[in-house]
């Protein structure tokens, strides 16, 4: 059979521009907030503990104060971690991320357009662990043998700068990119010598797997890592009054678990994550949770973020530079502080990690 | 308490019977020493109680009921594995991944097809391939990634249409290959090469390589079939990579050179070499170095070539070999959400006529572009999104309009002998391994002026 119609082939492709438009259509962004998580529970749970964004989160808060709007709060927890983060930035698939230090000075020195608005969970710390019957008892032990650390996360500046105070530096070591489950796992079965592990890596001991032959905890606040909360501009200028309100919802929450009572409280909710309770009380051992749970873009959060670019330039892990005036949004935060009269509760630190004055006192 | 203080109490009153027999400042020091011992018992044992009352001492200790308890569950547990292994496991020599591909089709062609088994038919129903894959690691090498892995794969497509309906459905063998990583792969960092040797696919341009899970199209490009690539060749290759841009912030690696060389038998798969001439196959491609968060990401040039030969036959009598070179370009900018991918393929193939006795040599020319355009609504392409912890079986739904315009002309020399197919269709991606297809045909054949409407509506799974 023959059929004469010269224009069909134009009309095809009409066709599938039309579909491609009406399906574009169907976004609508302002009746759902998007938040991404920097990594998964234990076995790739979607619940991570540590900061107030997991409390809120296990306790579904942001849910419960945008209901009544109709808008639908859809949580996405990335087993690739922070650059999972970044990538799915970088598709504008997600308005909020909930991310370390150094995913976030990369995503931003890449171009993304983001701001943070949120300190969430502080001063965490960094563990080399090595298996139990190893023999190193230092760093310099491992020299040239062979160690993990998850790559583009902030596990790996943390661990870069300790390494830099002893004069060595990742390629003293045969460096390999792990992520967390991996790099549990290896040490399990001793395929590796070393990884540079988060609080989850307590299990390990607790298990008799590893043992722990460096960590931060009684060294300087440069050594240990920070998370943040961070917005889309784009989000931030089309919602600014629903970014109020979830900083508002997340400080609230901040307050929540720095309380010394609610300590245990908040740590057993942590833990349905995976995390053992007894692994978040080792990680918190020692400091307080108020201090860890502090929501404020202080002068050494920011002053923190700045020695960081610089560190992570010179590692070679960033190429592009930042601007963090424009960066860095500390409105939405004092706002949701002064509503919640809450301006003498939290300490600042000053650029150096030191308690400033109390607000207002 | 009371049993722990009685004997120290005891010896207090046995030291105070017998003073009188030993010099009063060394009792004196010996009751102070008993004294400062019974302190530190009472101390201890306040705080014990202490610690017991806050409960958190109880907190941090298992009850023996509690560990049989634990004991029970781990015997129950290596016991139910042991079982399962021993009955309901499959097993296999080496670490094995075993997956699979499968279509099936429904299609309407406005030309009715007719020949010595076909009558009239315009509808149809289809499986047009079902693939078995097995994979694995033959050896693995846990310090530098020189690992050593194997693929077998076999697959079923109906034959020609003239005889289709005969019960032709045999699985044939497609790939059956070893790969050894010639380099470390162990860091993302450094430059990748590899040997395959066996039974594999021809890496010429981008949609020949390309397995059957990933053409965004159901029907191949027609350069692939008329020019010899749908087949599987046995033979050697060469692959690699070099200056592989890392972005760790993204998780992203893309080197900036990359290279294949290989030796084949030029004769298709499941077969001996039918000549003593080994064809060549070589490729180059450059992607532009860029960070993930750069509109240059996956901008990749590639240029290919297949040097072969073939033999010529009058009749059934072999007069001689003749060519069988195939030379493309590739050019494609795969970045989320769209992509594009550009095609242009010439082909020289020996011919021969006259007799055996005087046989005249000739070359024929062809060519083929294919370009094809296609836009993501969904994640199914972020790697790093549809990676996400979640409790059920999520997936990202994601939907994928293309248009494709392929042109192949069989005959440089011969002017209205092109083939155009205009295609339009949408992918809809709606499980991890499965996705729905429909695509509309515009099949323009100058040689025979006739030109033809196909609809295809297929599901493809995976496992």
């Amino acid at each position: 059979m023959t059929i004469h119609q010269p224009q069909r082939t134009w009309r095809t492709l009409l066709t599938t521009a039309l579909l491609l438009l009406s399906t574009a259509a169907l976004a609508d962004p302002a009746k759902i907030i998007r938040i991404g998580a920097a990594g998964t529970g234990t076995g790739g749970r979607p619940v991570q503990g540590g900061g107030s964004i997991g409390s809120v989160n296990i306790q579904g808060l942001l849910e419960e104060e945008f209901k009544k709007d109709g808008i639908k709060v859809e949580w996405s927890f990335f087993k690739g971690a922070g650059p999972a983060v970044n990538e799915a930035l970088a598709n504008k698939l997600i308005d909020f991320a909930w991310v370390g230090d150094l995913p976030t000075l990369i995503g931003k020195a890449s171009g993304l357009k983001t701001k943070i608005i949120l300190a969430n969970g502080v001063l965490s710390h960094t563990y080399l662990l090595v298996p139990a019957d190893s023999t190193a008892t230092s760093i310099d032990d491992l020299k040239g043998k062979k160690i993990a650390v998850f790559k583009g996360t902030k596990m790996q500046l943390a661990a870069n700068k300790i390494l830099e105070q002893r004069g060595l530096s990742e390629r003293d070591f045969k460096t390999i990119n792990m992520d967390v489950a991996t790099a549990q796992a290896a040490l399990a079965t001793k395929d590796i010598d070393g990884a540079w592990l988060t609080q989850g890596g307590f299990q390990l001991i607790d298990r008799g797997i590893a043992k722990i032959i460096y960590s931060t905890k009684g060294q300087p606040l440069s050594q240990t890592s920070q998370a943040n909360l961070l917005v889309t501009e784009e989000f931030e200028r089309d919602n600014p009054q629903l970014v109020q309100r979830l900083v508002k919802v997340a400080v609230k929450s901040a307050h929540e678990i720095s309380l010394d009572a609610n300590r245990d409280k908040t740590l057993q909710e942590w833990s349905k994550d995976g995390v053992p309770f007894s692994s978040w009380k080792k990680e918190y051992d020692g400091t307080s949770l108020k201090q860890r749970s502090s929501p404020l873009l202080d002068e050494f959060f920011v002053a923190f973020y700045k020695d960081a670019l610089q560190s992570a330039q010179k590692y070679r892990m960033i190429r592009g530079n930042i601007n963090f005036d424009q960066w860095i949004e500390p409105k939405y935060v004092n706002q949701a502080v002064k509503e919640l009269k809450l301006e003498n509760f939290w300490v600042e630190l000053d650029a150096k990690g030191n308690p400033k004055a109390k607000r207002g006192g | 308490m009371i049993k722990r203080l009685t004997p120290i109490a005891a010896s207090l009153l046995l030291l105070s019977t017998v003073a009188h027999a030993a010099d009063a400042d060394a009792l004196q020091k010996q009751i102070n020493e008993l004294q400062k011992s019974l302190e530190a018992l009472q101390a201890q044992v306040k705080e014990q109680a202490t610690a017991k009352a806050s409960g958190e001492a109880a907190a941090e200790y298992a009850t023996k009921d509690e560990l049989q308890g634990l004991t029970a569950d781990l015997e129950n547990y290596k016991y139910q594995v042991q079982r399962d292994q021993d009955t309901k496991t499959a097993k296999s020599t080496r670490a094995l991944v075993v997956g699979g591909t499968v279509q099936a089709r429904a299609g309407y062609n406005s030309l009715a097809t007719n020949n010595a088994v076909t009558d009239n038919r315009k509808t149809s129903f289809d499986i047009p391939t079902a693939v078995l894959t097995f994979t694995g690691n033959a050896y693995k090498d846990y310090d530098e990634g020189r690992n050593l892995t194997y693929a077998l794969r076999f697959g079923y497509s109906p034959q020609s249409t003239a005889t289709q309906l005969l019960d032709t459905s045999n699985f044939n063998l497609l790939d059956a290959n070893l790969t050894y990583q010639i380099l470390p792969t162990i860091s993302p960092d450094t430059g990748r090469l590899a040997v395959t040797f066996g039974q594999q696919l021809v890496p010429f341009g981008l949609e020949a390589a390309a397995t059957e899970d990933l053409k965004p199209v159901i029907n191949n490009a027609q350069f692939v079939g008329r020019l010899g690539f749908g087949q599987r060749q046995i033979g050697i290759g060469l692959s690699g990579d070099l200056w592989p841009e890392v972005d760790y912030g993204y998780n992203y690696r893309a080197p900036v050179f990359q290279y294949i060389v290989g030796l084949v038998n030029g004769n298709g798969p499941n077969k001996s070499d039918n000549n003593d001439h080994k064809d060549f196959i070589g490729r180059v491609a450059f992607t532009a170095p860029a960070e993930y968060n750069s509109w240059l990401r996956q901008l990749t040039i590639g240029a290919s070539v297949y040097l072969g030969k073939q033999n010529l036959a009058i009749g059934a009598d072999r007069v001689g070999q003749g060519a069988k070179d195939r030379y493309g370009i590739d050019v494609s900018y795969n970045h989320h959400p769209f992509g594009f991918t550009y095609e242009f393929v010439k082909g020289t193939d020996g011919t021969v006529s006259g007799t055996k006795a005087k046989p005249v040599f000739g070359e024929l020319k062809s060519q083929a572009h294919t370009a094809t355009f296609f836009y993501n609504f969904g994640e199914q392409f972020v790697k790093g999104y549809r990676a996400q912890g979640r409790y059920d079986d999520w997936w990202p739904v994601s939907y994928q309009p293309f248009a494709r315009y392929d042109s192949f002309d069989p005959n440089t020399s011969k002017q209205n002998d092109k083939v155009n197919i205009t295609t339009a269709g949408l992918n809809i991606f709606f499980a991890e391994t499965t996705k729905f297809q429909l695509n509309y045909n515009r099949r323009d054949d100058q040689a025979t002026k006739v030109k033809s409407n196909e609809w295809l509506a297929q599901f493809q799974y995976g496992f």
